[in-house]
Formats: C-alpha cells, sequence, structure tokens
C-alpha cells in the first residue's frame, strides 16, 4: 500500500514536469492551430540560455532573462517565418517548424559544442524541503512544481477570465471579424507564439539541469510532449494537466509494481519454453516497457477517441 | 577545345592513374580512421582523429616507420550508420588503404569485422588489419574472434571483472544494485555482472534492472526508488549518456548514501552531464589503463602536456597512445608493412603499459594488462581540462586490478591464414 502511495506521489511529481514541458505546445495549437515542431527545440534553447547566463550572473537572472530571450526569439521566427508559410496551409507550417527544429540543433551545437554543458542545479536550492520513505526531494524539485501549478492557473485564468484572452480566442476562430473590430490579428498570433515558446523557455530553465542539457535534448523530448497533447486533445490546457499526470502515473507504476509478462502469456496458453525468438518479450517485465506506454496509449487513443481526452476537434 | 589545352590535363590524368601502381619507399602507411566525423556525436569521433594525428605526429617527426616512411591516418566517417561504415571499409580497401581503426560502437566494429574476414579470404595478397581501439564486446575475441583483429582495449567481461575485484576488496559492502541498458552490450554487462559478484564478492545482488536504453528514460525517480527499498549500498552500472547522467543526477538529489561502480562515468562528457556535485554525492567510480594522479603516472616525453597544450583537454584513456606504438613495433618486427606479417607480428607482443607490461594474446588477440579503479575527487592535484575548461574534478586510486585479475578465458578458436 506504501509503495502505491509512493508511486502516486512520484508519478504526479513527474506528470507536472511534463505539463510544464508541453504547456506552451499545446497554447500554440489551441490559438493558432500551428503543431510546432520546434517546441521542444526552443525548450533546448531555454535550456542553454539559462546555463549561459547563469555562468555570468546566476541561476535567478537566468530564470527570467532566458525566457524571456526564447520568447523574442520565437516571435522573430513567427513574423519573419511562419506567418509567410501560414498562406500555404497546415501542411507549410508544420513543415517549416520541423526544418526550424533542425536549424536549432545544429545552431546549439555550433555555440555551445556536441557535448554536454555542466548547467546545474543553483546550490541555494539543492537542500532537501521533504523526505518521504527514505528519499529526499529537494527544495528545487517543489519549486518546479509550484511553478508548474502557476503556469496551469495563470494560463487558465488568462484565457478564460480576461478580455484579452477572449480576443486572442476570438481570433482563432474568427479573424476576420476581429479584425474588422480594430485588433491586429497577425500580431496576436506572434504574442502568442512568443508566449507559447517563452513557456518552453522558463520549461528549459528548470527541466535542463534536472534531464542533461545537451544537443540532442530537443529530440528526446520532442516526441513526448506530442503524446502528452494528443492524450490531452488538441488545444485543451486541462486536458494537457490531466494527460501529463496520466503518463506520469503511468511510467512509474509500471517501474515501480514491475508486472512480469510471463503469467500474462501462460494465461493465453504460450507456452514459454515452446518459443524460440520471442522468448524474451515473454521474459520482459512492465518496466522494460515503461517509456514506451505513452506511445502506446497515444495510438490506443488515435484509434479508438482521435479527439483526446478533452479534445474539440480531431487530429 | 584545342589540343595543346588538352595536353597538361591528360598528363595529370595519367600521372594520377599511376600514382597507385608505384611502390616508393617513401609511400606512406596509411590507417583509416573510421568513425563518427558528423552528426549527434561527431564531437567523439573527432577527438579521436585528433589522437591519432598528435600520436602519429610525435611518431613521425622520430623518423617514422620502416626507414623513414611516415604513418597517415585518413579520416573515413561513418556518421554513427552502420551501413555507412560497411561503405567506408570499401573505400578503404578501393583507396589501398591495408590498416583500419575503429572503436565506437559494437555494431560498426562487427560489420569491420565480418566484411574483412571476407575480403581477406578472397583477397589474400590484399589483405587488410582491423585494429580496435574501443569496442568492447566479448564475443569479437571469443566466437567472432578473426586472425585480421585486434583489440587494444579491454572487453566487457574483463571491466566488469576489475570492477568486481575492487567491490570484493571493500569487506563494507553487501548489497549491489545493478542497472544496464537493454541492448546488446548492457546485457552482456548484466550477465557477466551475476557471475562476477558471485565468483569475486561476498555481496549479495538485490535488484537488477534493463531500462530502455539511450535517452528514452526520462525519469529515474520510480528507480531510484526501487534501489533505496532494497537496501542497497553500491550500484554497479554500464550505462553511459544520458542513462547514466539522469540515473546520477535522480540518485543524488533523492540523498541516497550508495556509490556508483561504472565503466564510462569517468568521460569529461560524463562529468559535465551529471555536474561535480552529483558526481561526488553519489562517489563516482571508474575503471581506466590509467588516470593522472596515480603514483605511477608520468608525463613521457611531455606527451600528455602537449596535448593538453594543443587541444586544451587533458588527454583521456592511455590506448589511444600504445596502440600506435605497438603497431610502429609490429611494422619494425614484420620489416614490411604486409597485414598478414604485421598481424603475426602483433601476436604475442609485449609493451611497457602504464604500470606492468602489456600482452597482445595470440588466442585471441585481446590486450591482457592491469587496470585502475578510480573515485571522482574535487580536490585531485590534477584535474581534467576539457573543452578548455576545468571540469573541476580528477580521480584517486582506489586500487590497482593485476593483469592475472583482469584476465578472462578465451573460447576463441582462431583460423590462422598460412
Amino acid at each position: 500500500m506504501e509503495i502505491l502511495f509512493f508511486s502516486l506521489f512520484n508519478g504526479i511529481l513527474y506528470g507536472l514536469l511534463l505539463f510544464m514541458l508541453s504547456a506552451g505546445l499545446t497554447l500554440i495549437f489551441g490559438m493558432m492551430g500551428v503543431l510546432n515542431f520546434a517546441h521542444a527545440s526552443f525548450f533546448m534553447l531555454g535550456a542553454y540560455f539559462a546555463y549561459q547566463i547563469s555562468q555570468f550572473i546566476g541561476f535567478w537572472p537566468a530564470l527570467v532573462i532566458a525566457p524571456l530571450v526564447v520568447g523574442v526569439a520565437g516571435a522573430l521566427v513567427e513574423r519573419y517565418g511562419l506567418r509567410q508559410v501560414h498562406k500555404y496551409g497546415h501542411v507549410a507550417e508544420l513543415l517549416f517548424t520541423f526544418g526550424i527544429a533542425f536549424v536549432i540543433e545544429e545552431l546549439v551545437q555550433m555555440v555551445w559544442g556536441k557535448a554536454p554543458v555542466p548547467y546545474e542545479i543553483p546550490q541555494s536550492m539543492k537542500f532537501t524541503a521533504l523526505t518521504w520513505q527514505g528519499m529526499n526531494y529537494s527544495a528545487y524539485r517543489v519549486f518546479m512544481v509550484l511553478i508548474s501549478v502557476g503556469i496551469f492557473a495563470a494560463l487558465y485564468l488568462f484565457l478564460k477570465r480576461t478580455r484579452v484572452g477572449l480576443i486572442i480566442q476570438a481570433a482563432l476562430s474568427y479573424p476576420d471579424v476581429v479584425g474588422s473590430l480594430g485588433h491586429n490579428v497577425p500580431r496576436i498570433f506572434m504574442l502568442v507564439f512568443g508566449f507559447g515558446t517563452a513557456l518552453a523557455g522558463i520549461a528549459g530553465v528548470l527541466g535542463g539541469n534536472v534531464l542533461g542539457t545537451e544537443p540532442a535534448m530537443a529530440l528526446q523530448l520532442g516526441t513526448i510532449v506530442f503524446v502528452v497533447i494528443v492524450v490531452g486533445g488538441l488545444g485543451s490546457l486541462g486536458g494537457a494537466l490531466i494527460a501529463s499526470i496520466f503518463i506520469g502515473l503511468l511510467t512509474n507504476m509500471a517501474v515501480s509494481f514491475d508486472i512480469p509478462f510471463r503469467g500474462f502469456f501462460e494465461a493465453l496458453g504460450v507456452s514459454p519454453e515452446a518459443m524460440g525468438t520471442g522468448k524474451d518479450l515473454i521474459d520482459m517485465t512492465s518496466s522494460g516497457i515503461s517509456p514506451i506506454l505513452p506511445y502506446l496509449l497515444l495510438v490506443l487513443m488515435l484509434i479508438f477517441r482521435p479527439r483526446g481526452l478533452f479534445g474539440q476537434r480531431d487530429v | 577545345m584545342k589540343l595543346h589545352k588538352l595536353v597538361p590535363g591528360l598528363m595529370g590524368l595519367l600521372l594520377m592513374v599511376s600514382i597507385p601502381f608505384s611502390a616508393y619507399a617513401a609511400d606512406p602507411v596509411r590507417i583509416g580512421l573510421i568513425e563518427p566525423f558528423s552528426g549527434p556525436i561527431a564531437a567523439i569521433g573527432l577527438e579521436i582523429l585528433d589522437n591519432f594525428e598528435f600520436a602519429i605526429e610525435r611518431i613521425n617527426s622520430k623518423g617514422g616507420v620502416l626507414g623513414g616512411r611516415m604513418l597517415e591516418v585518413v579520416a573515413l566517417d561513418n556518421a554513427m550508420n552502420a551501413e555507412k561504415t560497411t561503405q567506408q571499409v570499401k573505400k578503404a580497401i578501393d583507396r589501398g588503404i591495408r590498416f583500419i581503426s575503429q572503436g565506437i560502437g559494437s555494431n560498426h566494429a562487427l560489420n569491420i569485422i565480418k566484411q574483412l574476414d571476407k575480403h581477406n579470404k578472397r583477397n589474400p595478397d590484399k589483405a587488410v588489419l582491423y585494429l580496435n581501439h574501443s569496442a568492447v564486446t566479448t564475443a569479437f575475441t571469443n566466437e567472432l574472434c578473426s586472425f585480421w583483429h585486434f583489440r587494444f582495449d579491454a572487453n566487457v567481461d574483463m571491466k566488469v571483472a576489475g570492477l568486481a575485484t575492487q567491490i570484493g576488496r571493500d569487506p563494507s559492502i553487501k548489497k549491489i544494485y545493478m542497472i544496464n541498458q537493454n541492448y546488446a552490450y548492457g546485457k552482456s554487462f548484466q550477465a557477466v555482472g551475476r557471475r562476477m559478484i558471485k565468483e569475486r564478492t561476498n555481496a549479495e545482488l538485490v535488484g537488477d534492472d534493463l531500462i530502455v536504453p539511450f535517452g528514452k528514460v526520462l525519469d529515474f525517480t520510480p528507480y531510484v526508488a526501487k534501489v533505496k527499498a532494497s537496501g542497497a549500498d553500491t550500484v554497479l552500472t554500464g550505462n553511459w549518456g544520458p542513462d547514466l547522467v539522469r540515473f546520477v543526477k535522480a540518485t543524488a538529489e533523492a540523498g541516497l548514501d550508495v556509490q556508483f561502480y561504472t565503466i564510462y562515468g569517468g568521460l569529461p562528457t560524463s562529468v559535465n552531464g551529471y555536474g561535480v556535485n552529483d558526481g561526488m554525492a553519489v562517489k563516482i567510480k571508474q575503471i581506466t589503463e590509467m588516470h593522472e594522479n596515480d603514483a605511477h603516472w608520468t608525463d613521457r616525453d611531455n606527451f600528455e602536456s602537449d596535448y593538453l597544450s594543443k587541444y586544451e583537454r587533458s588527454w583521456y584513456g592511455e590506448r589511444g597512445r600504445y596502440i600506435l606504438d605497438m603497431f610502429v613495433k609490429a611494422l619494425e618486427k614484420a620489416g614490411t608493412d604486409d597485414p598478414k606479417a604485421v598481424a603475426y607480428a602483433l601476436e604475442g607482443m609485449t609493451h611497457p603499459g602504464p604500470n606492468g607490461e602489456l600482452l597482445m594474446r595470440a588466442e585471441d588477440h585481446q590486450i591482457q594488462m592491469a587496470m585502475v579503479i578510480s573515485t571522482i575527487d574535487d580536490k585531485a592535484p590534477r584535474k581534467m581540462i576539457y573543452a578548455g575548461k576545468n571540469v573541476g574534478v580528477g580521480w584517486k586510486t582506489d586500487g590497482w586490478i593485476s593483469r592475472s585479475e583482469i584476465s578472462q578465458p578465451t573460447t576463441c578458436k582462431m583460423k590462422r591464414p598460412a
């Protein structure tokens, strides 16, 4: 029973980190309809900028400056790139962001090299905030959770309760009407894209020193954030939160309980001894496939409910 | 085009065609180095190329080999794609290169071994020799052994045997947790780890996980929780890259009082990845041929200090040096650059190592040597430099594992050409 609560707890912590990674992506998709393939690349930029800035003036200024720089970079990409491509439709936009991802990866390698950089958690946040089952949880991890919850609350209130949020939502569905009411729709889109990438930047600042900052990080994280927003429902903030936590719990439980598949196969009447090459599969346990489970979930979701948990439209 | 304009071009063409057929005494002895020089891990490939060029420069400045011929390294990029490795081997053969070296990625090494076996059987007079500097899959000197392959690094079994021997010397170690990557290398680490823990330690194996490899696992907390629950005091792992970095970071954050016995924990890129503080917290240990703070270490001929000032990074891996020294010795002993003769000259060759004698065992072409276990140390007198920056740690010797303790029996039944 203890192990259940414990892995629930760990799963939620990890889920909130995942949400932080995917919040900006779901915002951009929800508001602009752009599936930003380069999202994880902006995350990586956030981590590298934070590393560089923290070398000079410390972590806390980096936490503010790095996301701003990433956000400005994102806004420029929208203004001078995506906006030109927009008229050719969603496929062109998708391919454009796909290309941007490669450009950013190359740029990062040119500036910071191909090896990991030593971006560490600030010493001031390393102290233990709470201890459970002999495991310490650092103040930094608690801080990450608070930021993640804060991002969710702020975004939710901003979009649903403020005038600007309502205009942004209207601009997606009825750009012509919003435009004729005197709002500068392209500028709204630019700001939304910039804001979304800045969120990726924040996640990069906070996640880069936990996951390791290296040029391959965008590639490793790029896929999991798509799982989150597809399972949650494209464009749904609440859906992304629930999907993140669900994936966090799923992967954590798979490792903690480590269910062997042998019994399952034997129940099906497959004798492990009779199998030749398939024996490895039968001898596997759930922890061996835990990182794959989110993708399995993605496939099942696309088959049975293509719009995701809370999505308003199909993928 | 007028004829008189064509003539110089034709002459040039004729000259180009004729060069490969002429055998001047001054022809360089070329080594084709097949590594990733582009793509995500090009940095490692390029460092190895630097190492070869640096060591070869020294050999050439002392007069080269075989009475004045120069050594030359030819960079052949495989972009970490095993198919490209095969193409590059073919290209090397076409260019008349008779010696190939490679080390990153055992699947690439396997391709080279198989390809050369076939080629050398069909073209005995144009045989090519493979000098393996770092690909560690044990099978290459066991059931897959080949006359045309020589390994200058200890294989996985030897390294795990070394780690287990050191663990056995520490009576405070009672419970070991093993974590490895679920692919050929990690699985062989696991298999030999299980055996060695039984044979060489009094400790109990309390956990034994395989993880999905290559950065797929983002959150290591559940694994750390399992290590904690098992009561392990020591982690034994072959993990490298993000699979090592994230595990170390998560363990350090959770405040577990464990120590890490690793193969690749001491690479400068690993230390940069997990960071000095977290590395110190879990007391990272590594097994190597040498490290700069060991009592046996000397900066022979200013080799390592010159390397440091030229490339702004510390020399890592003694084998990068002795692989070429032994190759040169074999060329001189054979008196020719004929690969078959060089191979026979390498068999059973001894060479002074960092601590004791190196032996290229004739039965399986696996180098035999003593190795050293060392612990990460932020107060070490000589710290590692990487990319012009002080990494912030060096290494402190725990103990040497003698050649006979490292040595493992072989199942190799080698077929030798007449």
